[in-house]
């Protein structure tokens, strides 16, 4: 199959419209198989990656960059109960998760 | 769904920013592309469950903003398109992946089946999936995390 998700790299787009991710700490909330975490996570202090399915998180693991090995990790949690403590994040994505 | 807002704003810093991203159901376009353009050969049929998820995720953030958790700060929306070779793909696609919220009509299939045989040999087939963003940022004065 040949399944293109979004080809125009609008998500990308927008997400650097919204949000300055440069220098940030990132918390992702729903990053699944990290489709939309390598959209941002170069240029960030640190991003942490949520998913309570850990088969997505392996293929995560799997497909991440070399160069983001030390910016980016995965974590299986839910987000009713996040294991992180108060005021840790500067910015909180909603990965089609909400 | 509240709580887990209530949650990322306990892990946020002072002036964090929660980015909410999300599709949004709506029957979504079908197009058949080419090098002119695009041509719109129907639309996907909605199921109720995700139109119900879409009210409850919108009521969630509502509730945060009254409580003052978070302050609403910018939301646009824009198109995030699924492509694929040909309508069978696509149809397959659909039927193994978006089965629970989605449908495809036949006369949606025939239409695009036809209008695709008749394009150029570039053509491709495309779902056209409307996504939020929304941009919140943490209030600082609602009270203790």
């Amino acid at each position: 199959m040949t399944l293109q998700k979004d080809p125009e790299g609008n998500e990308r787009k927008y997400l650097r419209k919204f949000a300055d991710f440069t220098g940030k700490r990132i918390l992702e909330v729903g990053c699944g198989e990290g489709r939309m975490t390598w959209q941002y996570a170069k240029g960030t202090l640190g991003t942490v990656g949520i998913d309570p399915d850990k088969d997505a998180l392996r293929i995560a693991t799997v497909d991440r960059p070399s160069d983001l090995g030390n910016k980016v990790c995965f974590a299986c949690a839910d987000s009713q109960y996040l294991p992180f403590s108060k005021e840790t994040f500067d910015i909180a994505v909603l990965a089609w998760s909400l | 769904m509240v709580h887990a807002l209530d949650e990322i704003r306990r892990v946020l810093k002072p002036d964090g920013i929660l980015m909410d991203i999300r599709p949004l159901s709506g029957q979504w376009q079908i197009e058949v592309t080419s090098t002119p353009g695009f041509k719109e050969t129907g639309r996907v049929d909605d199921f109720p469950e995700p139109l119900k998820a879409d009210k409850a995720s919108n009521e969630a953030m509502q509730e945060v903003e009254e409580r003052g958790w978070f302050t609403r700060e910018q939301e646009e929306f824009f198109p995030f398109f699924y492509s694929w070779d040909t309508p069978s793909e696509m149809e397959e696609f659909i039927a193994e992946d978006w089965s629970d919220f989605i449908g495809l009509s036949e006369d949606a299939k025939k239409v695009t089946r036809s209008a695709w045989a008749i394009a150029d040999a570039d053509s491709r087939v495309r779902v056209r999936v409307k996504v939020l963003i929304a941009r919140w940022k943490k209030a600082t004065d609602a009270g203790p995390t």
